[in-house]
C-alpha cells in the first residue's frame, strides 16, 4: 500500500516537473534574429496605429548613423546645409576639429569630446547611431540610445517644462543643474503625435550637435515631434531654437523609423577610454601625421 | 568550444544587423581614394574597437622591409565580410588591398585581403553588408 502511495506521488511529481519544463518552453525559443532593417510594410498588410503610443524597438539603417552631419543636413560645404550660424556660433564651430564632415581631421588632432568618451548629450544622442528603443507608461516615455547604453525620461503626465534659467533651470521656484539629457516633457498632440520639448541640456564647452564639429549650447530648445503612422512606421523630426548659436530655428532631423522585432536585444556599444588610447598609440597619431 | 563561440558571435553580428553601427572617423580627410595591393607576411592582428589593426612587413624590390599598419572598421562591422578574430597570424603571407594614407605613412584602410590558401576576405568598399554604415565615408 505504501509503495503504490510513493510511486503516485513520484508519478505526480514527475507530471509537475514535466508541466513546469513544458510552461518554461512557452516563451520564444532561443536568441531571435535579426533580420535586415525592415523594409516599409505594403499598404494592405498595414495595422492600424495603437493610440497614444510609440513604444517599440525602431530603426533606420542608413540614415540612424548621420556619420557626415545632423541627418537633414550634412556637413558636405554646400550652402543649403549650413546652419544659420550666429558669430558666436561660427566661431565656435571653426574651434571644433572633427573626425567627420568635409573639414575633418586625423584622429590624433580631434577635440570631439566623444573620443574621451565624454556622455554626447542631448541632442547629439538623436543624431549618433539611431536605434533606439522606446518604453513607456502612464507617466513617461522613456528612449534607450544604443551607444554606451544611455536613456532618457520624457514626461507626459502633464508636467509644464522647466524655465531655461543661466546655467540651469527653474522647477517649482527652485534651481537644477543642466544635465546631459536636459529636462524632457512631451504632450499627446492628438491620438498618434507626440510632441515633446526639453531645456536645461549641457554648455557648447561640453557637447557638440553632431560628428562633424558643429556646435549647440546649453541654450538651446529642442522641439521633436514623434508621429505614429502606423504601426509599423515611427516618423521622428527635431527643431533646434539656440539664439546663442543659431541665428532662427533649425530643423536637423526627419527620420522615418521601421519597428524592429521587439525581441531583438540590442547589442551594447560602451565607449571604451582605454580601446581608443591603444587605436591612438597604433595608428591613429600615426596616420593623422603626428 | 571555438564553434560555440563563433555562433554567439554570429548572433552578436546578427542582433547588430538591424541597429546601424556608429562611427569613429571619416575616411576621405586621411585616406586617398585609390587602392593599392601590397604582398607581406603578418606579424599581427588586433580585433578590437573601435577599428582592428592589421601589422604586416613588405619587402621592397630594393630589399627593404617597411612595416605597414592597416586598419578595418569594428569587429561587429567586419565579421559580415569574412573577417574574423583569428583570419591572420604571424607569419601568414597575405595580399593587401588599402587606400594608403594621404600622408604617405605606411598606413592604410583596408578594404580587403588574400589569405596564403587563396580564400578572400573584405570588399572592394571595406563596408560590412548587413547593417553596414550609413556612408562612404563613415569608418
Amino acid at each position: 500500500m505504501l509503495s503504490r502511495f510513493w510511486a503516485v506521488v513520484a508519478a505526480l511529481l514527475a507530471a509537475l516537473m514535466f508541466t513546469s519544463s513544458s510552461f518554461g518552453q512557452n516563451g520564444p525559443k532561443g536568441w531571435p534574429d535579426a533580420k535586415e532593417n525592415r523594409r516599409a510594410i505594403a499598404e494592405k498588410d498595414k495595422k492600424p496605429e495603437p493610440r497614444h503610443s510609440i513604444a517599440g524597438l525602431w530603426a533606420n539603417t542608413r540614415e540612424g548613423n548621420q556619420a557626415k552631419g545632423v541627418q537633414l543636413h550634412p556637413n558636405d560645404g554646400k550652402p543649403e546645409n549650413q546652419p544659420p550660424y550666429t558669430p558666436y556660433g561660427l566661431q565656435l564651430y571653426k574651434s571644433h576639429k572633427a573626425l567627420e564632415g568635409f573639414d575633418a581631421v586625423g584622429p590624433a588632432y580631434t577635440n570631439d569630446p566623444r573620443v574621451k568618451c565624454e556622455p554626447l548629450g542631448l541632442p547629439r544622442y538623436n543624431h549618433y547611431d539611431l536605434g533606439i528603443r522606446i518604453y513607456q507608461d502612464e507617466n513617461s516615455v522613456a528612449i534607450l540610445y544604443q551607444y554606451d547604453n544611455r536613456w532618457r525620461i520624457i514626461w507626459t503626465d502633464g508636467r509644464p517644462l522647466p524655465k531655461l534659467l543661466d546655467g540651469g533651470v527653474e522647477i517649482n521656484g527652485d534651481y537644477q543643474e543642466q544635465r546631459w539629457m536636459g529636462y524632457s516633457v512631451g504632450k499627446w498632440v492628438d491620438d498618434t503625435t507626440l510632441q515633446v520639448q526639453t531645456v536645461g541640456t549641457m554648455p557648447e564647452d561640453r557637447v557638440w550637435l553632431d560628428n562633424t564639429g558643429r556646435p549647440i549650447s546649453e541654450q538651446v530648445h529642442i522641439t521633436e515631434t514623434f508621429r505614429r503612422l502606423d504601426n509599423d512606421t515611427l516618423e521622428w523630426s527635431e527643431v533646434l531654437d539656440d539664439p546663442k548659436i543659431f541665428t532662427k530655428p533649425w530643423k536637423t532631423l526627419d527620420i522615418t523609423m521601421r519597428a524592429q522585432d521587439p525581441r531583438v536585444d540590442i547589442l551594447t556599444r560602451y565607449c571604451s577610454p582605454k580601446e581608443i588610447e591603444t587605436y591612438n598609440k597604433s595608428y591613429g597619431d600615426s596616420v593623422s601625421g603626428k | 568550444m571555438r564553434n560555440k563561440l563563433g555562433v554567439i558571435f554570429a548572433f552578436a553580428v546578427g542582433l547588430m544587423a538591424s541597429i546601424p553601427l556608429s562611427a569613429h572617423h571619416g575616411a576621405a580627410a586621411i585616406y586617398d581614394s585609390q587602392t593599392i595591393s601590397l604582398k607581406g607576411t603578418v606579424k599581427s592582428w588586433l580585433w578590437s574597437n573601435p577599428h582592428c589593426l592589421l601589422t604586416f612587413d613588405v619587402k621592397g624590390e630594393d630589399g627593404k622591409v617597411v612595416e605597414w599598419v592597416a586598419e578595418t572598421q569594428a569587429p561587429s562591422t567586419i565579421y559580415s565580410m569574412g573577417f574574423r578574430k583569428d583570419s591572420f597570424k604571424p607569419g601568414d603571407e597575405v595580399t593587401v588591398t588599402l587606400q594608403p594614407a594621404k600622408n604617405e605613412r605606411p598606413n592604410g584602410r583596408l578594404l580587403s585581403a588574400v589569405l596564403a590558401d587563396g580564400t578572400k576576405i573584405g570588399n572592394a568598399r571595406g563596408e560590412g553588408g548587413r547593417g553596414g554604415r550609413g556612408g562612404d565615408e563613415a569608418n
